[in-house]
């Protein structure tokens, strides 16, 4: 159907990032669902509104434990060698270790084919306790291609590598993956550049070790303001360096070259350690 | 042959729509490969892709429109346009030369097919007419001959009627010529054509026939392989080979058979060839032949048996055994709950006090006996229920009021063994009658007795009558049983008498003494066993009850024997063995008679400790049959309806008995160490031991350094002693105790005061202790049970005459529990607030496939996913016919246009000449040249 000639308001397109609208659809379910839940585990619920008491007696003041409010990080990993290829008739994404040969025979460098990375970087970043706190705002990755996708901080990306290529083939070929039984988008392709997601009072830290500016992240971290968004800006690629337009500050945050995973543990352990999440 | 032709004609054209739909996109695709190699860059173009994929062929991905749509005209140039201009037409010249239309044919094919059209035609025209031989021949030879390549030759229309008649009649020629051979090669070509009636009923009446021949066939074979048989058979009856094999008076009955049979045969076989051939020997000789049969039928036949095990198999299966058997007893160990009360257990089911005599028969009595008090002992923690502690309370009241009214003098002088053993002929009255009878004949006792006494008041008037009862009937039967102690004692044993191979239960218990009076105790073993074997239930029904009264009497033996006053250890111990089995047969009775005795045994006890004066300590009977069903039960039930009693009664003997000498002591000790061998393995927690140990232990120490522990053994209930373990010299020597020699000592013996026997006894209270130590060191609260137990012995060995073993052990026991506890401590908690853990976020699970391929329907309903496929195959179907439809109108409309406008520029072409021509009139008019200039017109 076509729009009506004038009808007031915005146009859809300008609605801003409203990309999910089923999102809008499941929250009251979800809502609804948590109530149920309060209602069968009546106990719990008492206990805590006894703990609540508790806290009230003590004198303590109370203060609005609304996470939603608190600052989070948002983390970008940028040139990750995701990308899939039909080798005789099935699709795979391509590795190092196993198409070799078929990325020889296409004129590529197989070394820079290490979906790996990716992997592990994604599993540190959402094993974070960062991310159990729910701290974690939002994951984006950007392949060496220039796709870039979502994911969701509540997806339990597989373990396996196995297991791992193959959401990403799926993901890659049809733009979006689901969740067991909902129709909820865990993961999903969405259009460049990335900084149109990006909230406003944020700070994007990229990391580099040819950066001139070598930092105790430690510090680093404790020296932003806290109210302020960071976003960490991580590549996932086995040489080079990210140089991206939008990152505001580069630090290299040891004297060695570090590996993507580890890396990211280190921002998320200073992370924890801010915000004191234990 | 034509329509074959027509056929397969149009089986070629089907496939090649098969081909058609194969291609997917039509004739776009076969255009494209067709003019695939001449490429022209201003007739594609190309899409960007927008996720390249490495190795992927995309199809169509460079489009040729302006060729496609080039071609797309020029089909329809050919067949719309065609039609189109057609539609007009009343009619239309039709081409139909023969072999016009088909495309194969050369110029020359085309002729010779021609002239024999024609030829034909003259054949058909005198068909009717009267014609030479020769024409005749030819005629037949023609046709014959026209048949074999007429399948290639396409008729018209027009001529197939008379094809398929010519042809059929040919075949109708074939058919009467080559019925006889009914070959397959024509028939098969003749499917193809419907069949008249005549030739279905031939082929009917060929195939019956064919049938026929076939059975006749059959049969004739069928009577050669018997013949054959048989005679192979008598052959072979006349060969030795069948004689080594079966019994000779039936090789004689086969070779009779087989003469006959011959000699039968002989004769009938001329008549009888198509009869069945069973008829004539069956029926004339019945009853030798078939004997023969239906006997070696009934020849028994060799079974096969059961493999032969290996000797690691049969371990394997043993050791798979005991690992059932371990499993089940920690499961009763577990014990569930919701199980009934003690009295319903005692009939819960006879599978609980089934006991694999296996597992305990490695014990022997004697040994442990001997080493009675030895260090590695029992254990228990049963929980006393409600019923029981009631019951005790009541009883506990009772005794102090009845203590003063309870003063039969009779009994007090009697001695403790006779006492039992006379309770054992009452009882032995109750054996001999039925299981059920066993209340019953007690409350008859009760009855008769009851005018008698007048004492019982209250709630236990009841119980203190039966006690009496029992003392009356005790007295009774005193007599008896001094006599027969008497007669035993009397008894030599070297007059042997030779014992019966069979021997019938004795119901009685003077019934087996009379039996094994004058016997070893091997006889006597020898003789138990023999009655076993000859009345073995699995031999008959009624041995059971017999087996069970056996038992009764064995048990009453076991308990007289161990009063005995030389006791004859050695026959106890012997007979544990056949006990142990003979419950294990009969395990429901022997559990109603050890609840029977523990019973009596209880109220005798409570009588007892009434008394003051008197050692209310168990008797050695007593200790020896608690001992046998700790043996013959399984201790470690959670539940038991036999061992729960007796270790309550043992319990109950160590709380409410006073200790007055050092005999007592030696009793008390030994119950402990049976407690804690029976708890053992179920770490059953046990106060009363613990305390009465700490109680012995007190009993070691002097008067003055007591007092300080006064308060805190009020706390604990723990009796005041006499301090009868104190050493008060310093050479003492520590020897092991016996058991049996402790307890034959009389009362008042002055060992008891040596100090020699206070430390040995120690030193039996200690291992005891440790042994305690050792099974309770997993409870949890067991610092706080054990520490006064540990400073007790760091203060008594402080003592001051305390041999220096004695004082290195206890050290030992006290350091032993002073770690233990110290473990314990370490891992004690303290009480924290309870704190709520943060919630994590919830994680979810990501749906995706294996091998995922772009456009495959991963939808789980198949027919769902059908669905979906057709409906979108429908759709494309439709968008392409309106696509096609669309361009047919447009190029319709320009074929149309066109034609229009050549009409549209002919008319003015036309009008343009009229109108030249009448203007030049009207010019040659006006200009007067009309009427003159003739010849000028004519010149232009």
């Amino acid at each position: 159907m076509v729009r009506a000639y004038k009808v007031k308001g915005e146009k859809r397109k300008k609605k801003g990032e409203n990309y999910d609208k089923e999102e809008e659809i499941e929250v009251p379910l979800e809502e609804e669902e948590s109530t149920k839940r309060v209602k069968t585990e009546h106990s719990e619920a008492d206990t805590e509104a006894a703990e609540r008491v508790v806290d009230l007696l003590s004198g303590i003041p109370v203060v609005a434990t609304d996470q939603t409010n608190k600052p989070g990080v948002i983390f970008i990993i940028e040139r990750a060698s995701l990308e899939i290829a039909k080798i005789g008739k099935t699709y795979q994404l391509l590795n190092s270790d196993e198409h070799s040969n078929f990325l020889k025979k296409n004129g590529r460098n197989p070394s820079d084919y290490r979906p790996d990375i990716a992997h592990q970087a994604m599993l540190s970043i959402l094993d974070s306790r960062v991310n159990k706190a729910g701290r974690l705002k939002a994951l984006y990755v950007r392949t060496e291609k220039g796709v870039l996708f979502e994911v969701k901080p509540h997806v339990r990306i597989p373990r396996t590598f196995k297991r791992f290529s193959g959401i990403m083939l799926q993901l890659l070929q049809k733009l979006s993956i689901t969740a067991v039984g909902k129709r909820e988008k865990l993961l999903r392709v969405i259009k460049n550049p990335v900084t149109q997601y990006l909230p406003i009072d944020c700070r994007k830290i990229g990391f580099s070790h040819s950066s001139e500016k070598l930092v105790d992240i430690q510090d680093y971290v404790n020296g932003v303001n806290n109210d302020m968004n960071l976003v960490f800006v991580v590549g996932a690629m086995a040489h080079g360096k990210i140089d991206k337009d939008y990152v505001e500050d580069y630090l290299s945050i040891s004297d060695y070259p570090l590996s993507a995973a580890y890396c990211i543990s280190m921002i998320t352990n200073a992370m924890e350690r801010k915000w004191n999440i234990l | 042959m034509a329509k074959t032709a027509k056929a397969s004609k149009s089986d070629s054209s089907s496939k090649k729509k098969k081909m058609k739909k194969s291609s997917k996109s039509g004739p776009k695709a076969k255009d494209m490969k067709l003019k695939a190699p001449k490429e022209n860059p201003f007739e594609t173009i190309w899409s960007r892709r927008k996720f390249d994929i490495l190795g992927k062929k995309r199809k169509g991905e460079q489009r040729r429109i302006g060729e496609a749509r080039s071609s797309a005209i020029e089909k329809r140039k050919k067949t719309l346009l065609k039609e189109y201009e057609q539609s007009a037409k009343s009619s239309m010249f039709v081409d139909k030369r023969i072999g016009e239309n088909d495309e194969g044919l050369g110029e020359f094919d085309k002729a010779i097919m021609r002239s024999q059209r024609e030829r034909q035609v003259k054949l058909k025209k005198n068909k009717y007419n009267l014609s030479d031989e020769d024409e005749e021949d030819f005629e037949i030879g023609a046709s014959l001959g026209r048949d074999d390549f007429d399948e290639e030759v396409p008729f018209d229309e027009d001529e197939e009627d008379y094809g398929r008649d010519d042809k059929s009649a040919i075949l109708g020629q074939l058919n009467s010529h080559g019925s006889q051979n009914a070959q397959a090669g024509p028939m098969e070509a003749e499917e193809n054509r419907k069949k008249s009636k005549k030739e279905v009923m031939e082929e009917i009446i060929q195939k019956s026939k064919f049938f026929k021949a076939q059975k006749a066939k059959d049969r004739e074979e069928n009577d050669e392989l018997t013949e054959q048989l048989d005679k192979d058979f008598t052959s072979l009856v006349n060969s030795k080979a069948l004689l080594s094999l079966t019994q000779p008076d039936k090789i004689h009955a086969l070779k009779a058979l087989v003469n006959k049979n011959i000699s039968v045969g002989n004769v009938k076989k001329d008549e009888v060839a198509d009869a069945p051939r069973k008829g004539p020997i069956g029926k004339e000789k019945p009853d030798t032949y078939e004997m023969l049969v239906s006997e070696m039928a009934l020849d028994i036949r060799a079974r096969p048996s059961n493999r032969t095990k290996t000797p690691e198999e049969i371990a394997q299966e043993e050791k798979e055994r005991l690992e059932l058997l371990e499993q089940e007893r920690q499961k009763r160990m577990a014990a569930a709950d919701d199980g009934s009360d003690e009295d319903g257990n005692a009939s819960d089911d006879n599978s609980k006090s089934i006991k694999d005599p296996r597992t305990i028969s490695g014990d022997d009595l004697g040994d442990d006996l001997e080493e009675a008090p030895r260090g590695k002992l029992g254990w228990i923690a049963e929980i006393l229920r409600k019923k029981e502690s009631e019951l005790e309370g009541e009883d506990a009241a009772s005794t102090g009021d009845s203590e003063s009214e309870e003063d039969d003098g009779e009994d007090e002088g009697s001695d403790d063994g006779e006492d039992e053993e006379s309770e054992e002929s009452d009882e032995e009255q109750g054996k001999t009658q039925t299981i059920k009878d066993w209340e019953q004949s007690d409350d008859d006792i009760i009855d008769t007795e009851e005018e008698d006494d007048d004492e019982g008041s209250g709630d236990d008037a009841k119980k203190v009558m039966k006690i009496k009862d029992h003392k009356q009937v005790a007295v009774k039967g005193k007599e008896d049983g001094t006599l027969q102690t008497k007669k035993e004692k009397t008894t030599v044993k070297d007059q042997q008498s030779e014992l019966p191979y069979t021997i019938e239960a004795p119901k009685t218990l003077e019934e087996f003494t009379s039996l094994i009076d004058n016997c070893s105790d091997d006889q006597v073993i020898e003789a138990i066993k023999r009655i076993r074997a000859f009345n073995a239930i699995t031999v008959a029904a009624e041995n059971k009850k017999k087996m069970q009264v056996f038992y009764g009497v064995l048990l009453q033996y076991f308990a007289v024997l161990a009063n005995k006053k030389p006791l004859n250890f050695k026959l106890l111990n012997l007979l544990v063995k056949p006990l142990m089995e003979m419950s294990a047969a009969t395990p429901y009775f022997a559990a109603i008679c050890a609840r029977q005795r523990l019973q009596r045994t209880r109220a005798q006890s409570c009588e007892d400790i009434k008394l003051t004066g008197k050692s209310s300590w168990p008797s050695l009977k007593t200790i020896f049959l608690l001992r046998l069903w700790s043996m013959i039960f399984p201790c470690s039930d959670f539940r038991h309806c036999v061992m729960t009693p007796a270790i309550l009664l043992m319990c109950e003997y160590l709380m409410r008995c006073p200790i007055i000498c050092g005999r007592d002591i030696a009793i008390a000790s030994f119950l402990c160490s049976l407690l804690l061998s029976v708890t053992k393995l179920s770490q059953k927690f046990c106060p009363e031991a613990i305390v009465f140990l700490q109680t012995l232990l007190m009993a070691a120490l002097d008067k003055e350094h007591r007092s300080e522990n006064i308060q805190l053994n009020n706390l604990m209930e723990i009796k005041e002693l006499e301090p009868l373990l104190c050493i008060r010299s310093s050479n003492v020597e520590i020897d092991s105790l016996d058991f049996l020699e402790l307890v034959d000592l009389p009362e008042d013996s002055q060992y008891f005061q040596s100090d020699n026997y206070r430390a040995s006894m120690l030193v039996t209270v200690l291992e005891t202790l440790q042994g305690f130590v050792d099974v309770y060191k997993e409870l949890v609260s067991f610092p706080e049970i054990f520490t006064p137990i540990s400073k007790l012995l760091c203060k008594l060995a402080g003592e001051n005459h305390i041999p220096e073993e004695l004082r290195e052990k206890m050290k030992d026991v006290s350091q032993l529990i002073d770690t233990k506890s110290q473990e314990h401590h370490m891992l004690r908690q303290p009480l924290k607030m309870r704190k709520k853990k943060p919630v994590p976020i919830r994680m979810v699970n990501p749906k995706f496939e294996e091998n995922y391929v772009k456009g495959r329907d991963y939808d789980p309903d198949r027919e769902r996913a059908e669905k979906k496929k057709l409906r979108k195959r429908i759709k494309e179907e439709a968008k392409g016919a309106v696509r096609e439809l669309r361009k047919d109108n447009e190029f319709l409309s320009k074929a149309k246009e066109r034609e229009r406008a050549l009409l549209a520029a002919e008319k003015a072409e036309k009008y343009g000449k009229d109108l030249a021509f009448l203007q030049e009139q009207e010019h040659a008019f006006k200009s007067g040249q009309l009427g003159k200039g003739k010849g000028q017109k004519r010149r232009r």
